[in-house]
């Protein structure tokens, strides 16, 4: 149909709104109260126009088109109507525009300019007051101009539900629960609301006085932190070389929204706390020296060493944490110049069972769908996931699925805050997931809910599984699992007749001595489902670390180069070995961290090469890691702060941060995406990349990594899966994995129609095994541990930026209502915990968070952590190790300051 | 939050509380996933409790999975609503224009002197709760107050203490 607009003639669609209409078409039309991001709001009008055969003014956001329609969008009677809605909404605030931090910036002034208004031709003084109690939020109710942005924001996309109108008439405002300070409230900065807000109602309060807009630089880059891969535009201060802003970018895959680690956690790249220069131990004290000295001296010990015993007494580590092209190098060094296959990083600690099960199961270990696939399925199945913490955006998109109408279904052992937006919550025994999800396979195929067809046409052995689930009818499974049968039933009911599933876990599920099992447990469920290789399906690990998939995808293990090609594999090799020029390619396998680890104290691993990884804090059992980091001969890191890890090497080489080099980061949808460089590294840091080229130097290899792009040209000249990636075709938007060639749209969905990235899907056997320690007479409790939303791994980054750590400043022990009372122990009171490994003194919080028997705390903070704790037991298959179950005791030290809650509060007491 | 802990002197509002509250759990179980349900279930609990609690918003937030800012933002959008518990006669004052300028603010400080409370409030006694009003549509017989239903016209400060007289003796 069409309409005609400022006489020209305008094809349209039905449900289109006359504004939509106008942006279209170039049309301007002034705005206020809405955004693309919260819909037409219908109540600033601004955005009046008139509409042929309507009397009066018509609202463009609301009215919708009709065939035929004609519409002006300027004349004077328009322009004096916008004019005193304009004046009115000045006059009724404060607005202070040369103070303001929205100056150039506020679609408000925007609005007077356009519209031709000086001053107000009414003043009101507002009593309007504001509101600094929040951390990263900064509230100036006198510039509200009750637009309801923030609220829709809040309720609605990033489904935080902490804002709403209070009040009535003139008196109305927004309030944060039932009119709290915001930083008393529930509210987890997450600062959507400020990226909203029209005005300088709401501005990110780190930023005030830093610059005006006009006069910061915009870098779009990705976030450093979790595996979603947050799209940002840092502004940053040339002259004095900091971010001061981060906002987030509207595309794929975070549409704009950000958490509170990315959008407030920058400031640690400028942290006088940086590495600056390369350090060499002599007579037991790291001392300042040269980039050559620290170089001649690392790749000389290296020499000497391996020339003595052989490769294989090299190991190194990459990492989650640096760029595609850093692992890259660090891989390519160790197999290239050394000749040895031991190479790792900590997807070891999180998410191998991941790529190990999902890899037996359908061929390829990764995410099947993406993340805005959520939105799309009708039931999402969480298990093991505190995702409101660890991965904020995600559980963005699962909430606002929820809120929509999709049901949710959380299977977690601790009451987590998602829970709170599910329709069905299962509290499972920690460590019981094989026997849960068997249950519920097992009353899938009782019920025949199992889609037959796609399991028939589509995996190797469709009789096995019913086969193998049969000793786990739910009445049996509930009894191990302590999921009520009615429960399960349910469950298993909504599976089965789902129309589409999507099935997200973390580390709850691989974080166990049987992770593999659970991981292809959870891979056995949705191929019964049936519910793989289309949109809004899918098995869906939430991978942790900014780049933890890009390290796995890099090579960073010891099995395979990066795209997953075999190193057993002789034509792999003779490949690599052309391609790099160089000979004699290990073909064996390398060790896994916690076997590289293990044989320092047998002599066999001499050298540690560590880039990127607090090795001491991030492993299990931190007394056992010091033993064998002490018996190694030569520890090389390479890194950007000093931490424990640090002190202990022998050379520490500074590395450059996110935000000081090009590169690309993979998220955990297989979407690569790029990093910029945005200011000067400090001192004499330098890139991985260089650092690996000037020791393949000094060694005698070539490595061929002169940039970060030149480092990427050089993986991909070898690459299978990711050879059609460039930096070129990144540059907006990243693209998904598999890619095999420059002209490959990407791949958004794997498995595509149930065909297998290995054929045929396989069914695997799983059955129950308990964690390998379990609560007794000694030691009462299951210890649990994981991450907070506040918080970032060992803290370095969080605990070097502004204000993250006033929200929570230490860590806190977890411990039921139950438990608690029975020990006469409250919130804030001094606890200590301890397992047969070690013991740490930290302040308790009494939660229904944790159930009766189970202690929670994370691995932010050294001063209290949970590694000191936790059990080196590892997964069969990959040596992941049990993070998520230990037993301790806990004991009461001292009472603390007694504490009031005003507020059930997300992610802290 | 509800005091329970005195049982001789309140015990049996206690009671009459627990009662209260698995009476609501039931209307709340009644109304989940309808939609609109939210105000229905506010009248009824504040029917219930005489006024509205921040534990009965609380409670009401998590049975109908409503943002508790949104439960407490309809609360104070309506005037019917009330966080604080209602006296036996609500005295609402009229601040309309003309009541206003005839003196309306006056009636309103003797009121608040004579007992001891502040608009918004109730006498500890919970006889009497103060509130304003806009306009009653009484304007020429301004200033006026009303008392639960009856209208009190043309009402100087020195009648204060009779009006209430009138609602303190016991009623026959
Ligand atoms: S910062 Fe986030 S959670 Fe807090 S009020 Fe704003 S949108 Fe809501
Ligand atoms: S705070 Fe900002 S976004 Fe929220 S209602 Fe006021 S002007 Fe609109
Ligand atoms: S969700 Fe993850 S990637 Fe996104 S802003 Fe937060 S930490 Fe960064
Ligand atoms: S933008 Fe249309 S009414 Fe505000
Ligand atoms: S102004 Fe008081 S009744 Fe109208």
């Amino acid at each position: 149909m069409n309409i005609t607009m400022n006489g020209r003639i305008l094809e349209v669609q039905t449900g289109q709104t006359l504004l939509q209409v106008a942006r279209q078409n170039g049309i301007h039309i002034p705005t206020l109260c809405y955004h693309a991001h919260t819909g037409p709001a219908g109540k600033c009008r601004l955005c009046l126009v008139e509409v042929g055969g309507m009397r009066g003014l018509q609202t463009s956001c609301t009215v919708e088109v009709k065939d035929g329609l004609v519409v002006t969008t300027d004349s004077d009677a328009i322009r004096s109507a916008r004019r005193l809605v304009v004046d009115l909404l000045l006059a009724s605030g404060r607005h202070d525009c040369l103070a303001c931090e929205k100056n150039s910036d506020c679609e408000l002034q925007n609005s007077a300019y356009e519209l031709g208004i000086e001053r107000p031709s009414f003043t009101v003084d507002s009593t309007a007051d504001t509101d600094t109690s929040a951390e990263f939020v900064y509230r100036d109710n006198a510039k509200c101009i009750k637009c309801g942005r923030c609220i829709v924001g809040c309720n609605q996309v990033v489904v935080n539900e902490v804002l709403d109108f209070g009040f009535r008439g003139h008196d109305t405002k927004v309030i944060c629960d039932d009119d709290l300070p915001m930083g008393k409230s529930s509210c987890v900065q997450c600062g959507e609301c400020v990226q909203l807000c029209p005005t300088g109602a709401l501005v990110d309060k780190k930023t005030v006085g830093k610059g005006r807009s006009w006069q910061l630089d915009k870098v779009n880059t990705t976030c450093p932190y979790c595996g979603v891969g947050c799209q940002i535009t840092l502004h940053v201060d040339r002259t004095s070389n900091r971010v001061v802003r981060v906002t987030g970018r509207d595309i794929a895959p975070s549409n704009g929204m950000l958490c509170v680690k990315g959008r407030y956690g920058y400031e640690f790249h400028a942290s006088p706390n940086r590495l600056t220069q390369p350090l060499i131990r002599k007579d037991g004290k790291l001392v300042p020296v040269s980039w050559d000295e620290a170089l001649d001296y690392t790749a000389g010990r290296i020499k000497a060493i391996v020339d003595k015993h052989g490769p294989d007494v090299f190991s190194a580590l990459g990492s989650g944490r640096i760029t595609n092209e850093n692992n890259y190098a660090v891989a390519k060094f160790t197999r290239a110049v050394i000749k040895t296959n031991n190479v790792d990083h900590c997807a070891r600690t999180c998410h191998a069972p991941t790529v190990a099960g999902l890899a037996a199961a359908f061929g390829s270990g990764a995410a099947t769908n993406s993340i805005a696939d959520i939105l799309d399925a009708d039931v999402l199945f969480v298990i093991g996931s505190n995702m409101t913490e660890a991965h904020p955006v995600v559980s963005y998109y699962v909430k606002r699925a929820a809120k929509n109408g999709a049901t949710l279904i959380v299977v977690d052992p601790r009451k987590i805050d998602l829970v709170r937006w599910a329709s069905l919550y299962a509290q499972q025994r920690v460590g019981t997931d094989v026997v849960f999800l068997n249950g519920i396979i097992n009353e899938i195929f009782k019920n025949g809910w199992q889609n037959e067809e796609f399991m028939r046409a589509n995996t190797e052995n469709p009789d096995d599984i019913r086969e193998w689930v049969k000793p786990y009818p739910v009445e049996k499974a509930s009894e191990i699992c302590g999921v009520p049968v009615d429960t399960m039933k349910t469950i298993a009911r909504i599976l089965g007749t789902a129309k589409n599933v999507n099935i997200i876990y973390c580390l709850g599920i691989t974080e166990h001595t049987c992770g593999t099992d659970n991981v292809k447990t959870i891979a056995n469920l949705q191929m019964v489902l049936g519910h793989l290789g289309k949109r809004g399906g899918g098995v869906n690990p939430l991978r942790g670390q900014n780049n933890v998939q890009g390290a796995c995808d890099m090579g960073a293990l010891p099995n395979v180069y990066h795209t997953y090609q075999p190193v057993e594999d002789p034509k792999v090799a003779a490949k690599m070995a052309q391609c790099w020029g160089v000979s004699g390619l290990p073909l064996k396998p390398g060790y896994k961290i916690p076997t590289m680890m293990h044989k320092a104290t047998t002599g066999e691993t001499k050298i540690l090469f560590c880039v990127g990884d607090n090795t001491v804090q991030t492993e299990p059992d931190m007394n056992k890691t010091i033993k064998e980091i002490k018996a190694l001969e030569f520890f090389v890191v390479v890194d950007i702060f000093p931490n424990l890890t640090t002190e202990m090497a022998d050379v520490v080489l500074p590395d450059v941060c996110f935000n000081e080099d090009d590169g690309c980061y993979s998220n955990m949808e297989r979407r690569v995406q790029r990093l910029r460089k945005a200011v000067n590294p400090p001192g004499q840091a330098k890139p991985t990349w260089w650092i690996m080229q000037e020791l393949g130097k000094r060694l005698g290899v070539d490595l061929r990594f002169t940039s970060a792009q030149a480092t990427w040209e050089d993986m991909r000249r070898t690459a299978t899966s990711m050879a059609g990636i460039t930096y070129e075709r990144i540059e907006e938007l990243g693209l998904q994995w598999p890619c095999p060639t420059t002209d490959h749209p990407g791949t958004p969905i794997l498995h595509l129609h149930g065909k297998f990235t290995r054929g045929k899907g396989l069914f695997c056997r799983t059955d129950n095994r308990p964690p390998a320690e379990v609560p007794d007479a000694d030691y009462p409790f299951m210890l649990s541990t994981g991450r907070r939303l506040w918080h970032y791994h060992t803290g370095t980054q969080t605990r070097n930026s502004v204000g993250l750590e006033t929200i929570f400043p230490e860590e806190l022990l977890e411990i039921s209502p139950v438990d608690a009372a029975r020990m006469g122990i409250k919130t804030h009171d001094v606890v200590k915990a301890t397992s047969r490994r070690g013991t740490i003194t930290l302040k308790a919080w009494v939660t229904d968070r944790s159930p009766e028997g189970v202690c929670w705390c994370a691995f932010h903070f050294h001063e209290a952590h949970a590694n000191v704790l936790t059990n080196s037991a590892y997964d069969n298959v990959t040596e992941t190790p049990e993070y998520k179950a230990c037993a301790i005791k806990v004991e009461k030290v001292s009472d603390g300051v007694p504490f009031i809650q005003t507020v059930q509060r997300q992610a802290r007491p | 939050m509800v005091k329970t802990e005195k049982k001789c002197t309140c015990g049996g509002v206690a009671a009459s509380d627990a009662e209260n509250h698995a009476r609501l759990a039931q209307v709340i179980q009644e109304y989940q996933n309808k939609p609109g349900a939210l105000i229905p279930v506010l009248q009824i609990a504040q029917a219930l409790f005489g006024y509205l609690p921040k534990d009965v918003l609380r409670t009401i937030s998590e049975g109908l999975n409503e943002p508790y800012s949104r439960v407490f933002g309809v609360v104070t959008f309506y005037s019917f609503f009330s966080q604080v518990p209602r006296g036996k006669y609500v005295i609402r004052v009229c601040m309309g224009t003309a009541c206003y300028v005839r003196g309306g603010q006056a009636v309103l400080t003797a009121l608040e002197q004579e007992l001891k409370i502040s608009v918004g409030q109730t006498t500890p006694d919970r006889v009497f709760s103060l509130d304003v009003g806009r306009c009653f549509g009484a304007c020429g017989l301004a200033p006026a107050v009303m008392v639960n239903d009856d209208v009190h016209q043309f009402v100087q400060p020195g009648q204060i203490k009779d009006i209430l007289a009138q609602y303190r003796k016991p009623t026959a």
